[in-house]
């Protein structure tokens, strides 16, 4: 906070509710002083969600082994993952999934996913797009930004094919080009209103050249304050594990992805399970809420 | 006092009281109290400099009469696990350490009564005819406390006899919370109370050595007894000046007696943040990685810390308790500079030695953490039938060396 007039400025932008130009956002993005851009993002995730925090409890379930075997009575929403080779094998994992999750959303593949499914039928990406929804698919997990092309023809045909609630994510774009990103997916919000939320952090993760606790926190409070017409900034509990993801709430984000639905904790200490993730939220001074595959709080 | 008033008091260089500390711990905002601490950091090193060392912590017994019940590390006497490192042993570590270009050993151990002051000062002897500059960073206050107490020797002898035999300093192992309630529930009073383990802290500044000072907090304490203890550890800096810097972790819950839960990593952030407003005479903060994860462990830059602590090569105690972090010296540089940090070598005095060895020379890379000893390896080392052991298992394995 050497910065203090700028500061101040900036400051009172963001509490008016006004969102930052992208000057100002490439500026906080480059300097290491991640306090002040904390506290500036948090306004803005308080002013949208007060302290409120919300949590999704996920079923991974991959396309070719049996759901009733992987979906646990507490997930509330049912995650594919995998790629089948054909439209007809997608169509039918959705199916078993649907079957299984009853109520529940469903969710799987990635935009890529699509387009190839619909290279290797030989049909368009909408008519794959519909064919998913009509078996059953809630929404496409991974939308990654950086590998999309034309994002608002992607959006376009999301909604043309009555899919509700999109989440975008970054499959690997470097931390100074995801600024880009998020400002280009906040001016399409304008024209879509259909993205509920944005998954900021990279998910394709490289064990030899891991991202850092100051890459992590700064791209969470970009997004943050770059789209303040995105709901909600989301943050892998799986991935990202508890004291990423915990700290990441004190830097705007407001939704926990991604949290296993055992009550053991079959993927490592350092993933706990239900108790683990409302502690951490409370410890990070919000209160803690659970809520279905389609961003509704369960009571 | 408010909140406010008590961060303008912070910001304009002034000490807070145990109130002032409670009420910003409870209540201030996160990002308030790194702020705070930051600021305190920049004050104090403002040259944006952060430090990290590269020695190795080697843990020669496992062994250990103390039974600390947060301790997923020792085993008891008579252990088919228990296991005393050899002198050889310690020097291929040695060998291995000055190959990366460590400097240092910290060498911490159970307190095994099989172990007479004799075999420390042989061992510390024979480091030092071996490696005349290489530093030993050894026996925690409560290890102190064990040789003095099984040699009935007071404890300013020991000090005196070790460092003549080639002690460098002391860690700071061994605080966890200096409050004498907690430390009878976590069943260590007894290898040390909070008084003991203060006096042999200012034993050994008397005595020309600087220590370093800890603090394990999440087990069953209160907050205001995580602030007795900071208050404890400041009022004899001020004493004695004689700590160079204070590392705080939390407990590592897995495989010990106690169990429970880790506390999380805010807590981490809030807990270091308020240890460098409380500790405004201590000079330097390590970041806890080992416990905290890399990324925590960088995040900790912002909240007051401004060293990295140690390059790992060895770790043996958090491990044992589900703490498996590792990184060598290239990724602690890496996260030093992403920071937008400058990052220096120093010794243990924290004094700078010179910028990142892997740029001045090639050093192997490091990606998993070594152990004490490889698993089923349960040698004796022949040098311990030269020294008289005390228990019946350790009599029976010392008489058959060499049969
Ligand atoms: S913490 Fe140290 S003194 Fe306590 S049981 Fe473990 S090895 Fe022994």
């Amino acid at each position: 906070m050497n910065t203090a007039a700028p500061f101040d400025r900036l400051m009172d932008l963001v509490s008016a509710g006004d969102p930052l130009s992208a000057g100002d956002l490439s500026q906080l993005a480059s300097t290491p002083d991640i306090l002040p851009l904390g506290m500036l993002a948090d306004v803005v995730r308080r002013r949208l969600h007060g302290t409120q925090v919300t949590y999704l409890r996920v079923a991974l379930c991959a396309f070719d082994k049996l759901f009733t075997d992987a979906v646990l009575p507490a997930a509330r929403e049912v995650r594919i993952t995998g790629t089948p080779g054909t439209l007809d094998g997608a169509v039918t994992a959705v199916e078993a999934a649907r079957a299984v999750a009853g109520e529940r959303a469903v969710s799987g593949f990635s935009w890529m996913d699509v387009e190839k499914l619909a290279g290797q039928a030989g049909t368009s990406a909408a008519l794959v797009l519909e064919r998913l929804r009509s078996a059953g698919l809630d929404a496409v997990a991974e939308l990654p930004m950086d590998r999309i092309d034309n994002l608002a023809e992607v959006l376009d045909r999301l909604v043309a094919a009555r899919f509700q609630h999109v989440r975008l994510t970054i499959d690997k774009s470097p931390a100074a080009a995801r600024t880009a990103l998020v400002l280009h997916a906040a001016e399409l919000q304008t024209r879509f209103a259909c993205i509920q939320a944005l998954s900021p952090l990279p998910t394709a993760l490289n064990a030899m050249r891991p991202t850092t606790g100051y890459d992590d926190v700064k791209t969470v409070a970009i997004a943050r304050l770059a789209a303040p017409n995105i709901p909600s900034i989301q943050v892998d509990w799986l991935r990202y594990g508890p004291k990423l993801a915990q700290v990441a709430l004190t830097f705007g984000a407001d939704d926990v992805d991604n949290v296993t639905a055992a009550d053991d904790a079959p993927d490592g200490t350092r993933r706990a399970p239900l108790e683990d993730v409302r502690r951490n939220i409370k410890a990070a001074g919000f209160e803690p809420a659970e809520r279905d595959g389609r961003f509704a709080l369960i009571a | 006092m408010m909140i406010n008033e008590i961060a303008q008091k912070v910001m304009g260089g002034g000490r807070v009281d145990r109130a002032e500390a409670i009420e910003l711990y409870r209540h201030a905002p996160t990002h308030l109290l790194g702020h705070l601490a930051d600021a305190i950091r920049a004050r104090k090193h403002p040259g944006r400099i952060v430090t990290y060392i590269i020695d190795r912590n080697v843990n020669y017994t496992n062994v250990c009469v103390a039974r600390c019940n947060f301790c997923a590390f020792y085993r008891p006497v008579g252990s088919s696990e228990g296991y005393v490192l050899g002198f050889e042993e310690i020097f291929t570590k040695i060998d291995e350490t000055i190959a990366v270009g460590g400097n240092q050993l910290l060498l911490q151990g159970g307190h095994n009564p099989d172990l007479p002051i004799a075999w420390y000062e042989d061992l510390f002897r024979s480091v030092k005819a071996r490696y005349p500059t290489f530093k030993l960073h050894a026996l925690s206050p409560p290890e102190v406390l064990h040789i003095s107490r099984l040699n009935e020797i007071p404890v300013p002898q020991v000090i005196e006899r070790l460092i003549a035999a080639g002690l460098d300093s002391i860690p700071g192992g061994g605080a966890e919370i200096l409050v004498d309630r907690v430390r009878k529930l976590l069943n260590c009073y007894g290898k040390a109370s909070s008084d003991e383990w203060l006096d042999v802290m200012r034993h050994a500044h008397v005595a020309g050595l600087r220590t370093t000072a800890t603090m394990m907090y999440g087990t069953v304490e209160t907050d205001e007894e995580r602030i007795e203890h900071l208050m404890r550890l400041r009022e004899v800096q001020d004493e004695t000046g004689g700590f160079t810097a204070f590392i705080t972790w939390s407990y590592q819950p897995e495989h010990t007696e106690r169990g429970g839960t880790e506390a999380t990593g805010v807590d981490y952030l809030r807990t270091l943040a308020l240890a460098r407003i409380v500790l405004d005479n201590f000079d330097n903060l390590q970041a806890s990685w080992v416990t905290q994860g890399g990324k925590v462990g960088q995040l900790s830059l912002a909240y007051g810390a401004n060293d990295m602590g140690s390059v790992m090569i060895e770790e043996n105690v958090v491990r044992a308790a589900g703490a498996s972090y590792c990184m060598d010296e290239l990724e602690i540089v890496v996260n030093i500079e992403d920071a937008g940090f400058i990052p220096k070598r120093r010794n243990m005095h924290y004094e700078v030695l010179g910028d990142p060895i892997f740029r001045e020379r090639d050093v192997p890379r490091m990606l998993s953490l070594a152990t004490a000893r490889a698993g089923g390896d349960s040698s004796v080392p022949e040098e311990l039938q030269n020294y008289p052991a005390r228990s019946r298992r350790a009599k029976q394995q010392r008489a058959s060396i060499g049969d």
